[in-house]
């Protein structure tokens, strides 16, 4: 249990108290918002794993979701804006 | 053995800076107030947390990509709350302090 694996069980806590504000958020902006946090921390621990494992190729995936995130929630937003009109 | 020590400081500042976050997600009360902890604290987090990965990893190809990532998130993360955020003045949303004035 090294140093780097003890902060990845920090960053899944951390995920686990930032879903919990995702599923209480009283509006759909706080979820979303929330979702956005959760993203960044799933990101994190991509990036995290893939410096333990030694693997290279992690850090594309980590590349693309961030891409994919950032995609998704500005489209998310901009359709609940009017209330998915 | 200065840049291992390095490395691991910067990650530990990023994880006080989650826990930070984290507790102002769970004590502001008004969504207009949490887009703080999603725009700036989780990018702070964020990037001092690829930064002393970078340090820990040394100079390769793969902190070459950590970097870019880095960069990215940069950009995108304020940018993804900031649409957020005007997708909910646009439709309206009010929060409690601003219903009593209107």
């Amino acid at each position: 249990m090294n140093f780097l694996e003890l902060v990845l069980c920090g960053i899944a806590i951390y995920t686990v108290f930032s879903i919990i504000r995702v599923l209480l958020g009283p509006s759909i902006w706080d979820r979303l918002l929330c979702l956005n946090v959760v993203s960044a921390k799933i990101i994190m621990a991509i990036v995290l794993l893939s410096v333990i494992s030694n693997q290279d190729y992690l850090l594309d995936i980590a590349l693309i979701y961030a891409f994919l995130g950032f995609l998704g929630t500005v489209l998310i937003a901009r359709f609940i804006e009017k209330r998915g009109d | 053995m200065i840049f291992l020590w390095l490395g691991r400081f910067f990650i530990i500042f990023s994880m006080i800076f989650m826990l930070i976050g984290i507790i102002g997600l769970f004590r502001f009360k008004d969504f207009y107030l949490r887009i703080l902890i999603s725009a700036k604290i989780e990018t702070v987090g964020l990037l001092a947390m690829l930064i002393g990965l970078i340090i820990l990893s040394g100079v390769s190809f793969a902190s070459l990509k950590i970097l870019l990532i880095g960069l990215v998130l940069m950009f995108t993360n304020p940018l993804a709350s900031h649409a957020i955020a005007r997708s909910a003045r646009v439709n309206g949303y009010l929060s409690p302090w601003e219903k009593i004035d209107d």
